[in-house]
């Protein structure tokens, strides 16, 4: 207890504390190149440094020290180089997305089931036009080659946002719960859609999926491994943080949990519901449309066997998990359901696969943890609905300075309490 | 001058007439009380004013233009504020936030400026705060600046809903029965805010109140409503004495005796 | 075009039957409840699902007790569906009471998350149960009625093509009749059926009338995920193959039916269910004739969910239900 407090209020000893767990860490993964455990260790250094005190510049330094440099090259010195930076790649991925859905769900209060769908268009977008699949029903041009792939970056995100107000127009005016309904009715059509898209004209290859996507290229450089994914997942993830953070205590982001809150009073308050649940939905939708470029490009191969509602209910889980409206949350949430759904599950199902082998024990493979997804994720929903529905970091509001509006205040006393009274008689 | 002129105005729900035929015209600057016994279409009349509901018929006018049908978000940037009957305020986020909302009509805060952080939408942003904060303190609130709205006290939560309504800038301010679950001193205390704006802040004020002491004690000119139509109206000693209001308030058998 | 559609029309009207009648009485169990709670279920196709695996289970076990071979497959049958929606009527109760009685307060939001992590918590039970017993988590059981009648629809119109009936079929559009109509007398003419009604209207004038809320909930509870899951069995004799993933996009279907009739609106919810089942089987025999085989088969669940949504935005009180207006 004494040394909590003493962390607490210590920032030079928090310092002390996380340089060497930083140290420690990456020490053990570069000289242990096989221990999943060294791995997770560094990249958990990031949620020691959110519970720092230190001021933000210094935080972000740090993380991106980390991120960006002590990570990728504490990692590469072995085998498992690549296997590691496929995880913190699709971590970065998932978390942009459970960023997006966090818009809509946590800070609008829209139950969107079909989240995924933003994610397909996104893929879908790139991969037709980086494949010989476009020349169906465009002049023979194509493949695109890598280079387009920065141009489809925006053209995705764009699509997606487009594809949500959309969706959204006819659908933001249903009834609160039907919305979560209806949405995964859309999720479902759009699956189907692209399943079945291979006639009358060829455009999505139907079940087939398109394969030999043309990576993304820039001067001739190539990417193609996971650890150069990995900067371009961490640069869009960079933007996606921001653009989220400074929404969030904007009008905009005001205005959505004014909806969130109260629907009636909101729009009592001049906001228009319509057009402010749309930006949520669209925003929302853009970041994962820009996450789904990036995933066509890196598998090379999409079918729309990615692109299930397992897929919406994982970032809708990883949203509940971290706590609805709280970035740092949502930000931990998918990073744990990432790092549980590909290494974990998988670790611990080849370890007890193992165990049966020698004769240790005998798990049937009905048991097996990488079947178990959706029974993790339904306990997941049902434990933290019931019991902590503000999630593993819950959201904060922003805290206002009241000395100076205090200051402020007396300094313009003279002015009337409303000024702009009567600007609305006026005009 | 009138600043609401309402004429005719209906609204049916399946075969319920709620209000009937109701006319209503409010002076600028004055206070004027709307009063009737529980389920005489107070509310609802206030509903439609509003835009929460779209008349079955007659029109209505505020500040020289017709705003029959308009939605909620159009009533408010025409000048009309209200407060609820039963608290609606945003309870998850702060005190002083919910007084930003009610500035938003008045913010540009646009998605570009927004993303790119430029510097009008830090500015604006922080005059707004400043005059929230000011709208707090006219309200008595502003210690609680930074508390979640649904911690506040009953009477707080009042006074929070009139602050955020003012945060919009109103020249008509609706009031959904403001003293409904308060105590007498804080009854007393509102009777002075809704005073003290008038004023003030050049406000028209019209409300919704069944507390008779505040109604008499404030109101230039009272409406009454019962079974959704207009029984009497006038200055507050008409209406003390009038048979029909007596009548709906306490039943025939009063009367006469 | 028109001579396809035609001659195929008997055999969509029988199909489009069955479907319905399955869509119709899994429709009561969201209506009831949503009517009650103001909470779409989603475990409730789980439960649908849940009760073609018990009962497909309780079928092999009769069967490898060499019961099946003595006994009048209707008796087993009936056996079959009693202990079934006995099963899942509990199942029902015992969601509503660990995953939604918890929230009753909460914002709906919250609800329907728990309500979509029991659906797959249920899912994945089923999935691993069987998966353990059978080392497959697809199931198929024994075939039962299965005798085809052969209806000669040729003989009333001459450009009809004659249509196949299989005998369960006949069992499963009575036995859902049978179910529907006991369950409209049950609420409708009982103390039970009253005091549900009720419930729905007002639950804290409900409870000031003394009637116990909660009891009314876990009756509704009760009924819903027993006709659910006597549903499922039907769905099991009558399909013959189940996986544990039939129920969710089924029950979504079974959703949409009773939004179509009117959601709380119980002969709404049957209505909607059948109008649903006949537009699905024709969509699946006609729509790529129809649209000369740019839109196939397999977009029949596309149209379910367009329907669904045209519903939702413009009569989202449905085909029989009254608008009301949100109070303020």
């Amino acid at each position: 207890m004494k040394l909590k407090e003493l962390l607490n209020n210590n920032t030079k000893l928090q310092a002390v504390t996380l340089t060497l767990y930083i140290i420690v860490s990456s020490a053990a993964l570069y000289f242990s190149q096989k221990s999943v455990t060294a791995f997770l260790l560094v990249l958990a250094s990031i949620l020691l440094l959110y519970l720092t005190k230190f001021n933000n510049k210094v935080k972000w330094g740090i993380g991106l020290l980390v991120l960006v440099v002590i990570l990728p090259f504490t990692a590469s010195q072995g085998v498992a180089y690549e296997s590691y930076m496929e995880v913190a790649t699709f971590v970065g991925i998932y978390v942009a997305m459970a960023i997006g859905l966090n818009i809509v769900v946590g800070m609008a209060g829209l139950l969107d089931l079909g989240f995924v769908a933003f994610f397909a268009i996104g893929s879908y977008t790139y991969a037709i036009f980086a494949t010989a699949q476009a020349n169906n029903f465009l002049p023979d041009i194509f493949p695109l080659s890598g280079s387009w792939f920065w141009l489809f970056l925006i053209i995705g995100t764009l699509f997606a946002a487009i594809a949500g107000i959309l969706l959204g127009i006819p659908v933001l005016r249903v009834k609160g719960d039907y919305l979560a309904i209806v949405t995964l009715g859309f999720g479902e059509i759009i699956r189907i859609v692209f399943n079945n898209l291979d006639k009358p004209i060829n455009f999505t290859n139907g079940a087939m999926g398109i394969a030999s996507i043309a990576p993304p290229s820039i001067f001739g450089f190539e990417f193609v491994q996971s650890s150069q994914f990995y900067f371009i997942v961490l640069g869009i993830l960079l933007f996606v943080i921001f653009a989220v953070k400074r929404l969030e205590f904007s009008k905009i982001g005001r205005s959505w949990k004014a909806v969130r809150e109260n629907e009636i009073a909101a729009q009592a308050m001049g906001i228009h519901l319509v057009r402010t649940k749309l930006m949520a939905f669209a925003v929302g939708a853009s970041f994962s449309g820009a996450m789904g470029v990036v995933f066509a490009a890196k598998q090379t191969f999409i079918d729309p066997t990615s692109f299930t509602l397992l897929e919406s209910i994982t970032i809708l889980v990883m949203v509940l998990l971290g706590g609805m409206g709280s970035v740092p949350g949502v930000i931990l949430g998918a990073a744990v359901m990432t790092i549980l759904n590909l290494q974990v599950l998988t670790e611990v199902t080849n370890w007890l696969g193992q165990l049966n082998m020698q004769g240790v024990i005998s798990i049937p493979d009905a048991l097996s943890p990488a079947k178990m997804q959706r029974m993790i994720f339904g306990l997941i929903l049902v434990l933290f609905a019931i019991y902590r529905p503000q999630g593993l970091i819950p959201a904060k509001n922003p805290v206002f300075d009241e000395e100076k509006l205090k200051a402020d205040d007396l300094n313009q006393n003279e002015e009337k309490v409303i000024t702009a009274q009567q600007s609305v008689i006026d005009a | 001058m009138n600043v609401l002129e309402v004429s005719n105005l209906t609204k049916k729900f399946g075969g319920l007439v709620a209000v009937n035929g109701v006319d209503l015209n409010v002076k600028k600057g004055s206070i004027t009380a709307v009063i009737g016994p529980n389920g005489a279409g107070k509310t609802t009349f206030f509903n439609m004013i509003t835009g929460v509901y779209t008349p079955d018929g007659g029109s209505i006018k505020s500040n020289g233009k017709d705003i029959t049908g308009s939605k909620p978000h159009e009533v408010t940037k025409n000048g009309i504020a209200r407060t609820f009957q039963n608290i609606r305020l945003f309870g998850n986020i702060t005190v002083l936030e919910n007084v930003l909302v009610g500035m938003h009509t008045h913010l540009k805060g646009d998605l570009v400026g927004t993303l790119l952080g430029l510097p009008y939408i830090h500015k604006e942003e922080l005059k707004a705060e400043q005059e929230a904060y000011r709208l707090l303190k006219y309200v008595g609130l502003e210690t609680l600046l930074n508390e979640d709205a649904t911690n506040l006290s009953y009477g707080a939560q009042r006074r929070l809903e009139i602050a955020r309504a003012l945060a919009t800038k109103p020249t008509i301010l609706l009031l959904d029965e403001p003293a409904a679950g308060m105590n007498p001193r804080e009854t007393v205390e509102l009777t002075d805010l809704i005073k003290k704006m008038r004023e003030e802040l050049n406000l028209t004020i019209v409300l919704i109140e069944h507390d008779m002491k505040l109604v008499m004690g404030i109101s230039e000119h009272i409406v009454v409503l019962d079974h959704g139509e207009k029984i009497a109206e006038g200055k507050p000693s008409d209406i003390r004495s009038n048979t029909k209001v007596i009548e709906a308030y306490l039943g025939k058998s009063a009367v006469g005796h | 075009m028109i001579e396809h559609i035609i001659s195929t029309l008997p055999q969509v009207l029988i199909d489009g039957l069955a479907l319905g009648a399955v869509y119709a009485i899994i429709a009561l169990g969201y209506t009831m409840v949503y009517g009650i709670l103001e909470l779409i279920n989603f475990a409730h196709g789980e439960i649908f699902m849940t009760g073609a695996f018990i009962g497909t289970a309780l079928f092999i076990t009769l069967s490898g007790l060499g019961f099946l071979a003595v006994m009048p497959a209707l008796l087993a049958l009936l056996l079959v569906l009693i202990v079934t929606s006995i099963l899942t009527g509990f199942l029902g109760v015992g969601i509503e009471r660990v995953a939604y009685r918890p929230l009753r307060k909460a914002p709906k939001l919250i609800t329907l998350i728990s309500a979509i992590g029991v659906s797959f918590l249920l899912q994945d039970l089923v999935r691993f149960i069987t998966e353990l017993k059978k080392g497959n988590y697809i199931l198929t059981g024994p075939s039962l009625f299965t005798e085809q009648i052969s209806i000669k629809a040729s003989s009333i119109l001459s450009s009809f093509a004659d249509a196949q009936i299989k005998s369960s079929t006949i069992i499963l559009v009575v036995t859902a009749i049978v179910m529907m109509i006991g369950l409209d007398y049950f609420v409708n003419r009982t103390k039970w059926g009253m005091a549900m009604r009720a419930v729905a209207q007002d639950r804290d004038t409900a409870s000031l009338m003394s009637i116990n809320v909660n009891k009314v909930i876990s009756l509704t509870f009760f009924l819903g995920s027993a006709l659910g899951g006597a549903t499922g069995v039907l769905f099991a004799v009558q399909y013959g193959t189940i996986d544990p993933y039939i129920g969710f996009i089924l029950g979504l279907k079974a959703f949409t039916a009773a939004v179509l009739g009117g959601i709380g609106n119980i002969r709404g919810a049957m209505v909607g269910g059948l109008v649903l089942g006949l537009i699905e089987m024709f969509a699946a025999a006609n729509l790529s004739v129809i649209t000369s085989n740019v839109f196939t088969a397999e977009y029949k669940d596309v149209f379910a969910f367009i329907i669904l949504i045209i519903v939702l935005i413009y009569k989202p009180e449905g085909i029989f239900g009254k608008a009301v207006a949100e109070k303020v």
